[in-house]
Order: structure tokens, then C-alpha cells, then sequence
């Protein structure tokens, strides 16, 4: 077990390692440098030089690299060019308002897709299954920001029933918890149901096909009830791959989560990315990108871990 | 004594697609008494299976079953659903084939056993987990405290074998229904499944339903034999006057098809068992019989009897058997002592593994672990060198080495040619000169490729131009392993298991290969399919002077088919020698076990086929 | 959005593995599925590619007098709030999404299996490293890559395919790895290589031709992908350049009007992306579910 979990740490940490080389790649990949990005491309060379140098462009890259190297590993990541503050202070502000959709929004996810998934792969071949298999690949179909606009107009407009932007109520000077999730509803309604129409289908099929295997015969034959044995055995080892799916998908949510923040005002993390890509501030996008591969690479490490537990094979072998 | 299960006129229709459902199971009579073993034989598709199910009532939505299940008094078929759930697991226990998938792989396997008697009697946890200790020593888990927590991929094959039964015996049923539970097990290990199901049922008074497609596995251990073709019934009765005297073709082929050391030929059965939806009206085995009349293909012959068994056959009366006792057995072929093909001078083969110690393994250190250590044989032209072992024996990396797939040390020396001193090119050309035919056929064959393009590959490969002729040329080939170059334009899944075979050694002929290695040929095949299979290589041994190394569990298929054999185990080299006396007279502890372990052998023994065979007799007694 | 496709076809037991899915579904049923999607995706084509044929107006011309109108006889879709004839820039838009999608989803499917046989086909050191990598990129959402390198220069055309391209591979190779390598050690590979089938060969004849199926239908999950991700860029204000358009362009055009509720602004454009999607998956779920009936 041990053994296993060191490995898993150490190929995690590799990859990181490469994550953060990757980053640097993108930053560096701008034509002309970050300095045209920042002054146009019709920057005189000398304003260019001083921004370099201001920037600490102007040593080699591979200088560059173990610079920002040395930064990272201090918890440094730099100023937006924009707003002039550290990324750190940026991200960490917008950080706890995107955890707590992104957290809600896995949440209902895999609720909801548990409960699915069993009907649908219980079902399977039959009608309830063809009907969850038909709303699994519309909510697929139908682009995030429309689905939350529509939320907007007949939720917040028509019906006046939730707010339909940011995370307060900006009158309200000390906005207590229920104000917190009213605004927390749609964009997590919003998330939660894109990413479960991927994540019930996946579980749906893996029901099925656990429920198509030997040992359901067995248990079968012992005399237990289906539902004894869906329960009691089947579950337990079809979630097994809805773990993994889950620690996979965690880039995609955050996809989701950008364009529904950006339809939202919501402020988190994507709309913050979405405003620094807007305004060319790559230190903040960098940042973020960054802290999103970490946060990706962490979580299949964690449900890998989760895996272990479920499946005994995975720890002795 | 009394029955524990009657089926009368019990029969079963599984829906296919959206039609109607189709006959799988038709009419079938059968008893199994207490304490006593009765065996449901027949190849794959004969229905067997279905048959278990359908006691259990466990079979596919929408199946439909006719007649009665009788368990002791009590018409199973009768019962509420409700009903029928306290009746599984604890007066029918199960036992089916392959324990690894069989088991949960997630549950420990002392939870999978209390489950079911805590379900059944109402028990506590305690106690329920006493019962599974008691269990797990009666059926001979060594340790038994210590192995109640472990996981089934903890255990061998065997050991989860052990604990399937262990379960199917916890609420102490009536009867025991084992579908194939020995199937892909060694033998030695097979040989004690049964014997310890004998043991059981003895001393529990306990009925079981054996089923299996081999014959041979269940020769002394049934007391009923029960015979099923197509979803019919074709013999049944008392195993002694069965074994002794099969009245049915059918039976007789089966028997006839299991090779036995120096016999000159198998008894083979053409054709293919018919799809439950294109079964012939009349005798179900007419189309493949060879004492068919024309009234046997009108009517479904009647139920006759004579001496001891019963059987559906119009002519099962006047057929007098030449198979049995009949067997040519002036049998130890005229040594041909042609030119050395093949030489193998101290094969060994290292894998690597992941290091033992953890730091080492951290910076990618590996132990190395024997597979094979220190090999010698040579194999003359037409001969063939069968290697005998069991799993993890080595034998499958013996052929691997002389194939050159894998790293090894040690010399392969073929037609002179030294492997180890050729460059790639050369070594490339060589490996042509080695081929290969696998267990499983339809693993052999691309799936998307025509059977005329996989057989004419090699020719492609080998530099042949010009499509036609290569057609020509892959024509030939599968017309001189049998088969009709008609479906030269067909895919692998089209054709029968038995038909995938032959063209997998069909494609292995075209580079015209001076051997072959043959690995596990027949192990994935039905007893008839497998004797028409090995009589095929036989033929082509004969007419082309082919080499062979058959490796193979299987010690009856390599008495039938070499001339020299080596036993291995572990890795090492255990005996090698002529067939005849390695068989007959085994120098090694071991290979007399396998030899004791292998019934059909062992019956031809009883016959006085060979030296020795008394000891060898005696000994698999129980 | 949340699975990448690759991702959904890495379900358990592998698609294409013969039984458990497919078996149980009616094949009618599964071939209504193919054939639905089909006729869907060659009904959007024509009106993609041909449309502009058969409805010449110009979708850049502001007809000033009648902006900000429900569809009407002249406007069959009506206008935008400049006066821009509605359904000629839907054509406009889906041919600018097309140009753009099916491109980039040739370019992924070439960088993914190139690649993931690569990997599945070099020493293992050389695979472990790659696939490292291929960790590395896969922890970077593709669209979030996207919206970084299109801030930092404005994408035309070509530069969106090759943005897609590049940043959507990764699910792909792994997929084609993953499933090289469970193919590669199969015995009729190996049975090839003993009549002296070089590797290059092996991947080409023998790792292709069984993968095909299953890289087919990645490619139409990839078109669909491609949709997507287009008209979620356009919505974020990256994407295709005004004055031209693109299906995800107009959609937020629409919506950023949402308080005037112009719902001919709105679902055209939203019911072709949807349209779109639904095509691609249909067919490759079709053809996946004929599959596995096949075999
Ligand atoms: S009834 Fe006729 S066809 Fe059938 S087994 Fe007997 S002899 Fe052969």
C-alpha cells in the first residue's frame, strides 16, 4: 500500500514538474514576448527593452526558467500587469468562491449521476434507459452558456425566483449564508448538470456491465435479492471506474465552470481568467492555468487513492 | 436411494432478438439421487448450461421453460419468486466454472461465505463466521483462520475453486450443482476438485449435478451419465454400463475422440453442431452421423433401451462399436531417424521483474526471475516433441524462446543455423522457418481482415507479387487443411472455433516452415473438433515431414501425437524421453502423478496398452 | 462538457468489447440511431455549404430601416439589432463553424493517433516519458489553453484550426495508446511478426484496421468537440472576428440581448450547435452499438 502510494506520489510530482515546464512553454510561446503583448505591437524598442528588463525578460530563458522556478516554489507567481497585485493575492481571493461551485456542482454531479446511473444501467436495453440515454446526450449537446442564460431568463427574470449574477446581494452589506446559496443555486444547477449527463452515462454503462458478470450470478444464486445484490456487491465495484472518471473530468468541469462563471458574473477563478485573457494579463491566465493542472493532477492522484480502497487488488498486486 | 432432483420433461426457449423464442433446451428427463453424482455431458451449445440455469431459474428476461423441476418432493417450478430465493443457496448450492469471476473480487472471501448462511439461517455474524472456518478446513484451505480475510485474487486457482464450494456447503443443500468447475484448471488440480466433490457428497448424502463437456474428467467419479446433443437428450443411464458400452453414435465418437497413447487415428465427427434455430427436424445428429437412414431424418427417434443405458437412437441396437477395445494398439511408430530440424543447447529465459527491495525499485533496479533454466533437446524431421506441464510450468516460454519472441540464452540451432550468431536480417528470414499456431484461434486472426488475405499474408510478406496468384496459392493452403476456399472472402467470426484453427495452421504453412510450435492447439476446442484437429497435423507430419513441438496440459493429446516428451515444472526439466516410456514408465515422481491424473490415459492402461501400467493404476486409486 | 469524448469512449469494458452494451439494445433500435444521425449531419452540410446557394442575401449588408425585427416574409429569420439578415448569417456562421471544426478535428485525430502509436510502439522509457507528458497536457482543460493563446494574438481562421488542433489531441492519443498497446501483444500480431511483419507494418495493417472502428467514431465525437468548444470561445469573445461570424457568435449576441427577449437572435443558432452535436454523437454511438452487435 505504502509502496504504491509512493509510486503513485512520485510519477505525480514528474508530471507536475512537466505541467510547470509546459506553462512556461505557453508563456514564452507569445510572438514578439509578453512586452508586445503588454505595449501593443507597435511598441518602440526601447520601451520594449525597459519593460523587459522591468520584467525580468531580459536574461536568457533558461535563467528565466529556474527563476520562476525558484518563484513558484516560494508560492510566488508573479503581478498582474493589469491590476498591479500579486497573482497569489488575486488567485486566493477568487479561489474560495470558484471551490464552492465547482465542490456543489461535483457534489450534485455525482449524486445525481449515481442515481441515474443505476436506473439506467438496471434498465438497460429498455425504455428508461433509451430516455436517460436521450437527455444524457442533450444536456451534452446544448452549450453551457446557453443552458445557464436560459436558467437566467426563467429563473431570475420571469419567475423572479433566484438571483441571476455574482455571489451577493450588493445592497445587503454583511450577506449571510442564505444569501451565499441563493446566488450558488443556478451556477451550480448550471455545472452540476452538464458534467452529470457525461458522468451518469459512463456509471449507467458500468453498472451494466458489472451486473452482466459472473459473480452477480453467484451472488444470485445464493438466494439474495437483486436489489441485496445491486447494493450489496454491484455498487461497490461500478464505482470503482466512476472514481477515476471523476479525478479525469476535473479539467472539463472547471471548462464548464469558466464559461458559466462568465455568464454569471460570478467571481471566480474562470471569470477571472476569462477578464485577464480578455486584457492580455498572461501572468494572471498563467497562474491560473497552473494552479488548475496542479489541482487536476492532485485529484487523480486522490482518486487513485479512493480506487485503492475500494479495490484490494490494486494495493497487494 | 432417493432423488434429489428430477427434471421431467423439462425444457427451455430463450428469446433471441425481438422474434419468438427459440428452443434451446427440449425435453429432458433426468434424476439425480442422493449422495450420488450424476453427469450432464455435451459440448459447447449442446444446452448445458441453460439446463443449471433453469433449475435455479436464473435464466435471461424473457426465457421460458416447460415441464417439472422436482427437488426431492417439492415442484420448483411451482414456487412464488419469493420462494424460489430461500430455495437457492440452501437447498441448491452452485458451483460454477472459473472462481475468479465467479467470486467478488472486492468482498473478502469470508464475507462472500457468511452471507449466505446468515441469509439462510437467520444466524449471527459469530457464528456465521464459525461455520465459514469449519467450512474452509472441511474443504481443505490450509490455514483456514488466516485465509477467511483474504481477497479471491489472493488465491490459487484451486484454493478459490475451494472456496466456491466451501460457499455452495454452507447451508448444507441437498444438491450441489457444478457447472464445469474444472475447466482451466491443471490437472493435478482437477483431480482434486474431484475427488474432494466424491468426498463431500458421500459423507453429506449430498445429490450433484456435474456438468462438463469432457468426458473423461467424470469417467470414475459419476454413478449417471446424462448425454446431450443440441439441446436433446441422447443418452443416459448407469456410468459403468455407459463407459462400458455407449450405444448412441454420438456417444461413441465423443469416447472414441479422446486420444489414447499409440492409437493410429481418432474417431473425428464432421461437421458442426447445428444453431438451435436451424436444427434438423428428424435425429438432430443426422447430418453428422455415419449410420444414418432416411427415416432418421424424419422423426425424432424413440427413447430404446439395452443393456443399461437409454438411448435416442433408431439404430443404437445393431451398431456394434468399433471404436472401443478395437483401437489398433500396435502402436509405437517406426522411429524415422531423419535429419536433426531443430537443436536447443541450454535454453534458459530470465524475465525481469520489478525489484524485490523498494529503493532499488525506486531507481528502476530489477531481479530477474527463471522462467526456464537450461533447456537441451533436439527434434528431428516429421517428429514431434511434445512439452508437458503445467501452468507456470514453462512451457509456453519454451516456445516463446525457440519462436525468438523473447530474449533468451543458450543456443537455438535450426537446420544448422545458430539463431544467437545471425544479424536481423537474417535472423528475420530464419524465424520464417518456425511457426506458429496459438490456443485460441480467433485471438490468432485479425478480426477485420478476410480469411483469404490472413492466409495469404506470410506470401505477401515474403515477398510474392501479383494478387491473383496469392489468391491461388491461400486456396491451396486452406484446401489442404480441409477447408473449402469459399470463404477466402469471409471474416474469422463467421467460421466455427474448430474451422479458425485450421486456418490459423494454414497461414502457418504458407512459408513452408520446416516446424511448427504448437501451443495449446486444441485446448480451446470441443473434444470432436480437437480429434479432427490432431489427426490433421498428424497428416501433414506424414506427408510434408513437418516438426512439431506440441506443448500442451493435455497429456492424452500428446500421447496421441509425439514421439518424444518433456515434462517440465517450475521452469526446470523434469523427464524427457521416448513417449512410450516416459508414459509408461515415468522416472519421476511428478510425471507419474500428471500420467495418474490423466483418466483417459489411465483407462487405456486398464487395457493393457502399455508396460507398466499396473503401478500406474494402482496408484490413482482412491 | 464536462468528459472530453475520449474520455465517455473509455467506458468500462471498452467499447467495443463484444457483449455488454450493445448486445442488449434492439439493432433496429441502434440503426435508426446511425441512420437519424446521418441524415441530420448531411441536413446541416447542405444547409452549411449550400445554403448560401439557395439564399443568396448577404449576411454583412445593415439594412438600417429594419433592424432588431421578428422573422418576417423578407426575413425569414428576421434581423439583428443592426439590421443583418438573421438567416443569411446563420449560413455565414455555420459555414465559418464547418471550415473551422472539421479541420481542426482532422488535425487532432492525426496528432492523437500519430502520437498514441508513437508511444504504444517505441521502447517503454521512450512511452513512459511521453505519456508523462501527455499527463501534463491532460491537466490543462483544453478550452482553458485555448483562451489563453487566443488573448494573446487575435485567431483567424486558420489559426483557430491550428489552436484546436493543438490543444485537443491529448485525450485522443491516450485512447489510441491505451488500446495500441492492449492490442499489440495479441497473438495474431505476434503470429505476423513470426513471418516477419516489421513493426511499422504491424501498426499499419494489423493496429489500424482493428482500431478503425473505434477511431472512426472518435472522429465524429471529435467534429461535435469542435462545435462545442468553437462556439464556447465565440461566447467568451475569442473567437471568429466580426464582422464575420460563427453559430456560437450570433448565440451570444442573442443572449447579451436576452433582456429584450429576441428569440429569433437565440434559438436558431443555439438549435444548429445542438443540432450539430447531436448529429456527431448519434452517428458514433450508432455506429458503436452496431459494433458491438456485430461481433
Ligand atoms: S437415429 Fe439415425 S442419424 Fe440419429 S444417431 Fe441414430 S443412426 Fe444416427
Amino acid at each position: 500500500m505504502i509502496r504504491m502510494i509512493t509510486k503513485r506520489l512520485l510519477t505525480s510530482i514528474f508530471t507536475l514538474i512537466i505541467l510547470v515546464s509546459v506553462v512556461f512553454a505557453m508563456t514564452h510561446a507569445t510572438p514578439g514576448g509578453p512586452a508586445f503583448s503588454i505595449l501593443g505591437q507597435k511598441a518602440t524598442p526601447a520601451a520594449v527593452k525597459a519593460l523587459n528588463a522591468r520584467l525580468g525578460l531580459n536574461v536568457p530563458w533558461w535563467d528565466q526558467y529556474f527563476i520562476w522556478w525558484g518563484h513558484l516554489l516560494q508560492g510566488r507567481l508573479g503581478f498582474s500587469y493589469l491590476l498591479n497585485r500579486p497573482v497569489t493575492e488575486l488567485i486566493s481571493e477568487y479561489l474560495g468562491n470558484t471551490l464552492m461551485l465547482y465542490i456543489g456542482a461535483i457534489v450534485l454531479a455525482v449524486v445525481l449521476a449515481i442515481g441515474i446511473g443505476l436506473v439506467q444501467g438496471v434498465t438497460w436495453g429498455r425504455w428508461p434507459a433509451r430516455l436517460i440515454g436521450a437527455f444524457q446526450l442533450a444536456a451534452y449537446a446544448l452549450p453551457t452558456f446557453f443552458v445557464g442564460t436560459m436558467f437566467i431568463l426563467y429563473f431570475g427574470v420571469e419567475w423572479q425566483v433566484l438571483p441571476t449574477g455574482g455571489i451577493t446581494n450588493l445592497r445587503d452589506v454583511h450577506p449571510g449564508i442564505i444569501d451565499y446559496g441563493r446566488h450558488l443555486v443556478l451556477p451550480i444547477l448550471t455545472v452540476g448538470l452538464l458534467s452529470v449527463s457525461g458522468l451518469s452515462r459512463y456509471f449507467g454503462a458500468s453498472v451494466h456491465e458489472e451486473l452482466n458478470k459472473d459473480y452477480v450470478r453467484t451472488a444470485l444464486a445464493k438466494g439474495l435479492t437483486f436489489r441485496a445484490v445491486l447494493f450489496g456487491h454491484v455498487l461497490r465495484n461500478a464505482l470503482r471506474p466512476l472514481v477515476t472518471i471523476l479525478g479525469l473530468s476535473f479539467p472539463g468541469i472547471f471548462v464548464g465552470s469558466v464559461l458559466v462563471e462568465s455568464v454569471f458574473n460570478y467571481p471566480g477563478l474562470g471569470y477571472l481568467l476569462w477578464r485577464s485573457a480578455l486584457s492580455q494579463d498572461y501572468p494572471v491566465v498563467s497562474g491560473i492555468v497552473l494552479l488548475l493542472g496542479v489541482i487536476t493532477v492532485v485529484g487523480n492522484l486522490l482518486a487513485d487513492l479512493v480506487n485503492g480502497l475500494l479495490d484490494p487488488r490494486e494495493i497487494y498486486d | 436411494m432417493s432423488a434429489v432432483l428430477t427434471l421431467d420433461q423439462f425444457a427451455v426457449a430463450l428469446r433471441r432478438g425481438r422474434g419468438k423464442n427459440v428452443p434451446i433446451l427440449d425435453d429432458i428427463n433426468l434424476t439425480v439421487a442422493a449422495g450420488e453424482m450424476t453427469a450432464l455431458v455435451g459440448e459447447s451449445g449442446s444446452g448445458k448450461t441453460i439446463a443449471s440455469l433453469g433449475v435455479i431459474r436464473l435464466l435471461p428476461r424473457g426465457a421460458s421453460t416447460a415441464g417439472r423441476v422436482m427437488l426431492g418432493a417439492q415442484d420448483l417450478t411451482d414456487l412464488s419468486d419469493a420462494e424460489m430465493r430461500k430455495v437457492r443457496g440452501r437447498d441448491i448450492g452452485m458451483v460454477f466454472q472459473n472462481p475468479l469471476s465467479a467470486l467478488n473480487p472486492s468482498t473478502r472471501v469470508g464475507a462472500q461465505i457468511t452471507e449466505v448462511y446468515r441469509l439462510h439461517t437467520g444466524e449471527s455474524d459469530r457464528a456465521a463466521r464459525a461455520r465459514a472456518l469449519e467450512l474452509f478446513g472441511e474443504v481443505g484451505i490450509p490455514n483456514p483462520a488466516d485465509r477467511l480475510d483474504d481477497y479471491p485474487h489472493q488465491f490459487s486457482g484451486g484454493m478459490r475453486q475451494r472456496v466456491m464450494i466451501a460457499m455452495a456447503l454452507a447451508c448444507s443443500p441437498k444438491l450441489l450443482i457444478a457447472d464445469e468447475p474444472t475447466t482451466g484448471l491443471d490437472l493435478l488440480v482437477a483431480r482434486q476438485i474431484m475427488a474432494l466433490l466424491t468426498k463431500l457428497r458421500r459423507e453429506r448424502q449430498m445429490g450433484v449435478l456435474f456438468i462438463t463437456h469432457d468426458l473423461s474428467v467424470v469417467e470414475e467419479h459419476a454413478d449417471q451419465v446424462h448425454v446431450l446433443y443440441a439441446g436433446r437428450s441422447v443418452e443416459w443411464g448407469p456410468a459403468r454400463s455407459f463407459f462400458e458400452q455407449p450405444r448412441h453414435p454420438y456417444s461413441q465418437a465423443l469416447l472414441g475422440a479422446v486420444p489414447r497413447l499409440g492409437q493410429a487415428r481418432l474417431v473425428s465427427i464432421p461437421g458442426n453442431l447445428p444453431d438451435p434455430e436451424t436444427r434438423p427436424p428428424g435425429c438432430r445428429f443426422a447430418p453428422r452421423c455415419s449410420y444414418r437412414e432416411d427415416a432418421c431424418e424424419t422423426a425424432y427417434p424413440a427413447a430404446d433401451t439395452l443393456g443399461g443405458t437409454v438411448f435416442a437412437c433408431r439404430r443404437g441396437r445393431e451398431i456394434v462399436p468399433e471404436v472401443l477395445g478395437a483401437v489398433p494398439q500396435a502402436a509405437v511408430r517406426a522411429r524415422q531417424s531423419g535429419p536433426v530440424v531443430l537443436q536447443a543447447d541450454a535454453l534458459g529465459v530470465d524475465y525481469p521483474r520489478s525489484a524485490a527491495s523498494f529503493l532499488r525499485g525506486l531507481l528502476g533496479g530489477r531481479d530477474r526471475l527463471t522462467a526456464l533454466s537450461n533447456i537441451s533437446f533436439s527434434l528431428q524431421r516429421g517428429q514431434c516433441l511434445g512439452v508437458v506441464g503445467e501452468s507456470g510450468s514453462g512451457k509456453s516460454t519454451l516456445g516463446r524462446a525457440v519462436l525468438q519472441m523473447i530474449p533468451y540464452h543458450g543456443r537455438v540451432i535450426l537446420d544448422g543455423h545458430d539463431f544467437t550468431t545471425m544479424g536481423a536480417r537474417e535472423k528475420r528470414a530464419a524465424r520464417l522457418g518456425v511457426q506458429v499456431v496459438f490456443q485460441d484461434p480467433r485471438e490468432s486472426l485479425n478480426p477485420r481482415m478476410r480469411i483469404g488475405d490472413i492466409v495469404a499474408e506470410p506470401l505477401k510478406l515474403a515477398g510474392m507479387s501479383g494478387s491473383r496468384a496469392r489468391r491461388d496459392a491461400a486456396a491451396a493452403l486452406l484446401n489442404r487443411v480441409g477447408l473449402n476456399d469459399r470463404m477466402m472472402s469471409q471474416f474469422p467470426l463467421a467460421v466455427s472455433g474448430g474451422q479458425a484453427q485450421r486456418i490459423a495452421i494454414a497461414r502457418a504453412l504458407a512459408t513452408k516452415p520446416a516446424m511448427i510450435v504448437l501451443d495449446e492447439p486444441t485446448s480451446s476446442l470441443d473434444v470432436s473438433t480437437q480429434a479432427m484437429l490432431l489427426n490433421l497435423l498428424k497428416d501433414l507430419a506424414e506427408t510434408d515431414g513437418l516438426s512439431y513441438i506440441l506443448i500442451s496440459h493435455d497429456i492424452a493429446a500428446v500421447s496421441y501425437m509425439a514421439d518424444t516428451i518433456a515434462v517440465l515444472r517450475g521452469g526446470q526439466l523434469m523427464e524427457m524421453g521416448d513417449a512410450a516410456s516416459v508414459l509408461g514408465a515415468p522416472q519421476s515422481e511428478y510425471t507419474r502423478e500428471l500420467v495418474a491424473a490423466s483418466p483417459h490415459f489411465r483407462s487405456t492402461n486398464k487395457m493393457g496398452a502399455a508396460s507398466g501400467a499396473v503401478a500406474v493404476a494402482d496408484k490413482s486409486g482412491f | 462538457m464536462s468528459l472530453s469524448l475520449a474520455e465517455n469512449m473509455a467506458a468500462p469494458g471498452g467499447a467495443l468489447r463484444r457483449g455488454a452494451a450493445a448486445r442488449l439494445l434492439g439493432w433496429v433500435g441502434d440503426r435508426t440511431m446511425l441512420v437519424s444521425g446521418l441524415v441530420l449531419a448531411v441536413l446541416i452540410l447542405l444547409f452549411c455549404f449550400l445554403g448560401a446557394l439557395i439564399y443568396p442575401a448577404s449576411p454583412v449588408a445593415i439594412h438600417g430601416h429594419h433592424a432588431f425585427q421578428p422573422p418576417s416574409g423578407a426575413f425569414p429569420l428576421g434581423t439583428d439589432q443592426i439590421g443583418r439578415d438573421e438567416l443569411a448569417r446563420l449560413i455565414e456562421g455555420g459555414f465559418s463553424t464547418m471550415v473551422v471544426a472539421i479541420p481542426a478535428a482532422l488535425l487532432t485525430f492525426a496528432i492523437g493517433i500519430i502520437y498514441g502509436m508513437t508511444a504504444a510502439l517505441t521502447p517503454s522509457w521512450v512511452d513512459k516519458i511521453l505519456m508523462r507528458l501527455l499527463d501534463a497536457l491532460l491537466a490543462l482543460p483544453g478550452l482553458v489553453v485555448l483562451i489563453f493563446f487566443a488573448s494573446l494574438f487575435a485567431p483567424g481562421n486558420t489559426e483557430l484550426i491550428f489552436l484546436l488542433g493543438l490543444t485537443s489531441w491529448p485525450g485522443l492519443a491516450r485512447l489510441v495508446r491505451n488500446e495500441a498497446i492492449s492490442q499489440r501483444g495479441r497473438d495474431f500480431v505476434l503470429a505476423t511478426r513470426q513471418f516477419g511483419g516489421g513493426t511499422w507494418y504491424v501498426a499499419r495493417v494489423h493496429l489500424l484496421r482493428v482500431m478503425a472502428p473505434i477511431l472512426v467514431v472518435n472522429f465524429t465525437f471529435l467534429i461535435g468537440d469542435s462545435v462545442l468548444a468553437l462556439s464556447g470561445l465565440s461566447f467568451l469573445g475569442l473567437g471568429v472576428k466580426p464582422p464575420m461570424t460563427s453559430w456560437g457568435g450570433l448565440l451570444q449576441t442573442g443572449l447579451n440581448l436576452i433582456a429584450l427577449d429576441p428569440w429569433w437572435m437565440i434559438f436558431p443558432s443555439a438549435i444548429m450547435i445542438f443540432a450539430s452535436i447531436v448529429a456527431t454523437n448519434l452517428i458514433g454511438q450508432g455506429i458503436l452499438a452496431r459494433l458491438g452487435e456485430g461481433r
